[in-house]
């Protein structure tokens, strides 16, 4: 608001008419006053921005009405009206606060230049007065930005579920949150700009920390890495952590740790493997079950026919029956050989052998069975593949079970005119290990079978398998020191490729037949 | 005249074992390794009654099982089912099949799970035929 309204201080009435009208013909709105006293009350009503006011009055002069105003209001402008050479009286102006003088007689210019300063002056004033009231303003709109922010943060490491702890250049504890103090067990009161890092930490780990810090030369792409921590309590905790070197201008200026503790996920781990396991043994003694029930519909069949043989005098009942009890027999000592293998370490017995002579002996073994179903057998050995240190035995069962699961899937498959084969080949690896291929054209299998394939006791031929064929096959190979893979799509088949590494230094065995 | 049973299992102990049975019993066995080749059988021999195993390769038991009660010629054949497989499992199965062929075939005539007394099997044909 410009100032605009100035009240007019003489005891000659006629001046303070002309100096009105002279200033409202310039655009200012007068006030009048005749008095020291009166222009005080008009002053207090009407609170004008300029006084204009004649030095010498009969009763409050005019040095006194400036000395009155200023009190009242040090920032309103008082111009005063001066005799000729009174030099007295202005220096008690000046003392008391005028703003400017203009002598008597008052000349309009005089008093247009007087007035111009004064409301500059105002105006400097308000615009100051503005000024520093927005800077007010805005240092505290920005204080109570940083105090948000800085609260928010505050609250983000306290609620952090990662127990933080950080330390400043000097190694202070600055940062450690209720999950930190879970972990270390010091109440944040006695830990907080208290503690240094050889305080909170075992030696061992403050030491690793302060080389971390001194070998991190950039503050990120540290990963997540796991470890047993332990505290000064002697506590052994599980974590996953993380640490950051913080630098400010290559300067450092401390190190963050986050720390997750494990044990409730180590915990819940160890309850899922232990329920697995159960599971698994649920599977294995129902699996059995039904196997075992199977041998045991064929020794009762084939003791059924025995009987009648006998009773008959029927040789040939007999020799069926027979047949069929040993076959059963069988069965019962090849599953008791599987689960042995399966339930007992072992260790390969390596010595030089010809794998291709393996898989003929294999290869004959099931041709007749195979040829019996139409199921042609074809066989693709790698002259390359000479003599090898590997476990004769091992590549034997592995293959011959590869070989029967490989003619079970054909039969499985009930696709009339389709001509069934399976194919076993052998070459020489690139890292020199023995591999091994069973590929069929049979059933093949989806990706939930794939995938239980390899577990304890699963079965994919009702009762007819004791499912622990592939876990003995990958147990010989893993102990063999080699893998077995699957590629299997299903309706069109599968193929499983065996690799065994050479066994090395125990080609002194070479000659023994085992 | 003897009858004539039919025994469909992939099983040669199980064939021998049936085949004896059926011998000592008086009827005359006609044997199938498969559910095709029991179909086969049935067609040409029309045997008084089929024994049919459950899970079996080449068409299982339960295809020609609802094969032959779909077919009116052959849907009064006496069927007992023979196999390790328990009821229960093989009603669902059957359920599922209904639901999703929408045809429903009547329960086996008789169920035996394997493994069974000689007596057993002959006091279940007896009922039969």
């Amino acid at each position: 608001m410009p100032a605009n309204k100035i009240l007019i201080v003489d005891d000659e009435q006629v001046i303070v008419r002309l100096l009105s009208m002279s200033l409202k013909s310039d655009g200012y709105e007068t006030l009048s006053a005749f008095s020291g006293e009166e222009a005080l009350d008009v002053f207090e009503k009407s609170d004008p921005d300029i006084v204009v006011t004649d030095i010498k009055m009969p009763g409050m002069d005019g040095l006194e009405l400036l000395k009155k105003i200023k009190e009242l209001d040090p920032e309103k402008e008082v111009i005063i009206v001066t005799g000729h050479g009174d030099i007295d009286s202005t220096i008690t102006a000046l003392q008391y606060g005028a703003s400017d003088f203009i002598n008597k007689p008052v000349r309009d210019e005089a008093l247009a230049i007087a007035l111009d300063r004064a409301k500059t002056k105002i105006s400097i004033r308000e615009q100051l007065a503005s000024y520093t009231h927005d800077l007010e303003d805005k240092v505290a709109e920005a204080t109570t930005e940083i105090r948000r922010k800085s609260n928010f943060q505050r609250l983000l490491i306290h609620s952090s579920h990662d127990a933080i702890v950080a330390f400043d250049q000097d190694w202070q504890i600055v940062v450690y949150n209720p999950e930190a103090a879970k972990i270390f067990e010091k109440k944040p009161g006695d830990v907080l700009g208290k503690m240094t890092i050889d305080e909170l930490y075992t030696p061992q780990l403050a030491q690793y920390f302060r080389k971390e810090a001194k070998n991190k030369a950039n503050d990120r792409d540290m990963p997540w890495q796991e470890m047993t921590l332990e505290t000064r309590c002697k506590k052994q905790i599980p974590v996953r952590y993380a640490t950051n070197v913080l630098h400010e201008k290559h300067e450092f200026m401390g190190i963050v740790n986050f720390f997750q503790d494990l044990t409730e996920i180590k915990r819940l781990e160890k309850e899922l493997i232990q329920s697995e396991r159960m599971a698994a043994v649920g599977q294995t003694v129902s699996g059995l079950a039904h196997y075992v029930k199977n041998i045991l519909i064929g020794l009762k069949g084939g003791s059924y026919v025995v009987d009648v043989g006998l009773r008959n005098n029927n040789m040939e009942k007999l020799t069926t029956g027979w047949l069929t009890i040993k076959k059963n027999i069988k069965r019962v000592a090849d599953l008791t050989q599987d689960m042995l293998t399966y339930s007992k370490e072992r260790k390969p017995e390596a010595e030089l052998c010809f794998p291709n002579e393996i898989v003929d002996e294999v290869v004959d073994l099931v041709t007749d069975f195979a040829a019996s179903h139409n199921i042609q057998i074809s066989k693709i050995c790698d002259p390359q593949l000479g003599e090898m240190v590997l476990d004769p035995r091992t590549i034997h069962r592995a293959l011959l079970n590869l070989m029967n699961n490989a003619i079970e899937a054909c039969l499985e498959l009930e696709e009339e005119n389709k001509k069934f084969v399976v194919e076993i080949s052998t070459k020489k690896g690139d890292d020199g290990s023995a591999v091994f291929s069973v590929k069929d054209n049979g059933i093949g299998m989806d990706e939930e079978t794939r995938t239980k394939l390899f577990t304890p006791m699963f079965s994919s031929k009702g009762g007819k398998g004791t499912g622990l064929g592939l876990l003995v096959t990958k147990k010989l190979v893993e102990e063999h020191g080699g893998t077995i893979d699957i590629d299997t799509s299903l309706g069109y088949g599968s193929v499983f490729t065996m690799r065994l590494p050479e066994q090395p230094g125990d080609s002194r065995n070479g000659n023994k037949k085992g | 005249m003897s009858k004539k049973v039919l025994v469909v299992d992939d099983d040669p102990d199980v064939r021998s074992f049936v085949v004896t049975v059926l011998e000592e019993n008086q009827y005359t066995p006609l044997v199938a390794c498969d559910g095709v080749e029991g179909l086969e059988m049935i067609q040409k021999e029309k045997p008084d009654l089929v024994i049919l195993d459950v899970l079996m390769p080449r068409g299982s038991g339960i295809r020609l099982y609802r094969h032959l009660k779909t077919d009116d010629a052959l849907k009064a054949v006496p069927v007992i089912m023979f196999t390790g497989i328990a009821l229960r499992s093989f009603l669902k199965s059957q359920k599922a099949l209904e639901e999703f062929k929408g045809e429903k075939v009547p329960e086996p005539d008789i169920y035996l799970e394997k493994p069974v007394e000689p007596q057993e099997l002959v006091d279940a044909i007896k009922k039969k035929i």
